[in-house]
């Protein structure tokens, strides 16, 4: 029962680490490797919020943050990616490049060690199935279905959330029909930044804000990406259930310090045998022509 | 309306247009034919923009060079370096070869796409014109656009470009690989939309026959060159045009 409860929340977290990540490629091809960074900087931000800066009130402190990283986000793309776009290599470079900035950056800004933490929205916890569960992970699985449905409504039901599935699925046909293909860029990198920020938020009150947590979500995000398929948002989800559920198995049967191996050891097993992911169908097509 | 003087492409050294003028009047319906490779689209993806953007990706990629020269006018104005997004909103819409809709999205979303320049009151209008259209596509509009046949796709394609308000609607061989029966609907609805919204429309095609009653004036392009141009009449006397693109 242990593994069951806490495996849908290991998922359910891994979901909302790589969303964002996911949510930029599929709509702009873009791959955003200053993800964890953005990830970090969104915790860093709020405890300064909460603890220097105005001693703000939590859900103000929140908000802002989420908005930030989102600015963030919109701002990388708007100074630099624009010009990189279509250089492949460039794009993860220079992604890769700002994330490393980022995170070293607060690491000699005085990011280190334990004083960083964020308070959980509500201490204690409850009983569920005999499982001890605290609230601030009950909040996290709320949040991630109320993060997948907002998705789901808004790119079906609005009309920017359509115009961005629209330049996912044929980026040319889009633009002739007066869609900005580097407007919905600059709105996908502002909403996958702010999901990476709102991941944050709900996590790190689970342990310290430390800069190795941006590498360590880069590294998860990009490997529930590539099992899941590039770009695809089932594939994302399955994938993370997959992994999710991998690392509780082998926390509970071997020892903890295998979640890394699990995760990388899927890219590798993916990659030999089905390299498009699980949910890569079309790109899986486009090989075989 | 739509004026277009002396475009030159180069895909590299090779001219895939060359020194092509072209005039399209306001309410009227011009034809473009010829054969493969006779640079009907690129003429299509230069007068749309798309051009500079397959220009601006390949230069990214560091793949082949392309190069456009010439000058292209719209209700007076120099829209020659618009991006293709902003010629949609001033009003000059392609309908692209082989369709290109949105496989993984909904007939209704597919058009809903399409309605990104429009809002309210006048993307219902737009709305119920097209399914009037086309009353196909009222039985499939929440099938995915993917599992269309290619006529119905083509139907849901012009619907399409026709949500985005155009002024001028250029269809990019819009008869490809569509039945006897298909292409008269499709060519029965691009006369209904001139009639019914007096909207100019470019259409190219290979083959004329199906094409030219509906034209007011048409082109011939053979090797990216302007051979010939005319009148309805004048290209369907012309005995050089009738044996190489009627099949009489």
């Amino acid at each position: 029962m242990e593994i069951l409860v806490y495996g849908i929340i290991n998922s359910v977290i891994l979901s909302m680490v790589a969303l964002g990540f996911t949510l930029v490629y599929s709509i702009s091809r873009l791959p955003n490797f200053a993800h964890g960074a953005l990830y970090v900087t969104a915790g860093f931000t709020t405890w300064l919020f909460l603890n220097r800066i105005g001693h703000m009130p939590y859900p103000v402190a929140i908000i802002l943050s989420i908005f930030i990283t989102g600015a963030m986000g919109a701002l990388i793309y708007r100074f630099i990616l624009i010009r990189i776009r279509g250089m492949e290599i460039s794009e993860i470079i220079s992604t890769y490049a700002i994330g490393l900035a980022l995170l070293e950056g607060l690491r000699w800004g005085g990011l280190r060690g334990m004083t960083f933490t964020l308070p959980p929205f509500i201490e204690g916890s409850f009983q569920i199935f005999g499982v001890n569960v605290d609230y601030q992970r009950l909040i996290i699985v709320c949040c991630g279905v109320v993060v997948f449905l907002f998705l789901y409504f808004f790119t079906h039901f609005t009309k920017i959330g359509l115009a961005l599935r629209g330049i996912a699925q044929d980026e040319r046909a889009a633009m002739m029909l007066g869609i900005d293909s580097d407007m919905t860029a600059i709105i996908s990198l502002a909403i996958g930044s702010g999901l990476a920020g709102f991941a944050a938020i709900l996590l790190l009150p689970l342990g310290n804000i430390i800069v190795e947590a941006g590498y360590n979500v880069l590294i998860f995000a990009i490997a529930v990406c590539v099992i899941g398929g590039l770009g695809s948002w089932g594939g994302t989800i399955a994938a993370s259930f997959i992994i999710g559920f991998a690392q509780i198995l082998t926390e509970a049967f071997l020892s903890t310090h295998y979640q890394m191996v699990v995760a990388l050891l899927a890219i590798i097993v993916t990659l030999l045998i089905k390299p498009s992911g699980i949910f890569g169908k079309q790109k899986e097509l486009e090989e075989r022509v | 309306m739509l004026e277009a003087f002396d475009l030159m492409v180069f895909y590299e050294n090779m001219i895939a247009l060359n020194n092509v003028s072209l005039t399209c009047k306001e309410g009227s319906i011009v034809g473009i034919f010829g054969s493969n490779s006779a640079g009907k689209s690129t003429l299509m993806y230069t007068l749309s923009g798309i051009i500079l953007d397959i220009k601006k990706k390949e230069e990214m990629k560091g793949g082949e060079r392309i190069t456009v020269f010439g000058r292209i006018n719209f209700d007076g104005k120099d829209v020659t370096h618009l991006k293709p997004h902003e010629r949609a909103k001033i009003g000059i819409v392609l309908c692209p070869e082989r369709r290109r809709i949105f496989p993984e999205s909904s007939v209704m979303e597919n058009l809903k796409i399409g309605s990104y320049l429009t809002s309210g009151h006048e993307t219902k209008k737009n709305l119920e014109y097209v399914l009037d259209l086309f009353p196909r596509l009222k039985d499939h509009l929440h099938r995915q656009g993917g599992f269309l046949s290619g006529g119905e796709q083509q139907m849901l394609a012009i619907g399409r470009a026709l949500m985005a308000n155009p002024k001028i609607l250029l269809l990019d061989e819009p008869l490809l690989g569509l039945s006897p029966a298909y292409q008269e609907i499709v060519i029965r609805g691009t006369e209904e939309i001139r009639r019914s919204k007096g909207i100019s429309i470019i259409i190219t095609e290979q083959y004329a026959r199906p094409v030219i009653p509906i034209i007011d004036f048409g082109y011939i392009l053979e090797n990216g060159s302007s051979v010939l141009s005319g009148t309805r009449e004048e290209l369907m006397d012309n005995p050089d045009v009738k044996s190489a693109y009627f099949g009489v």
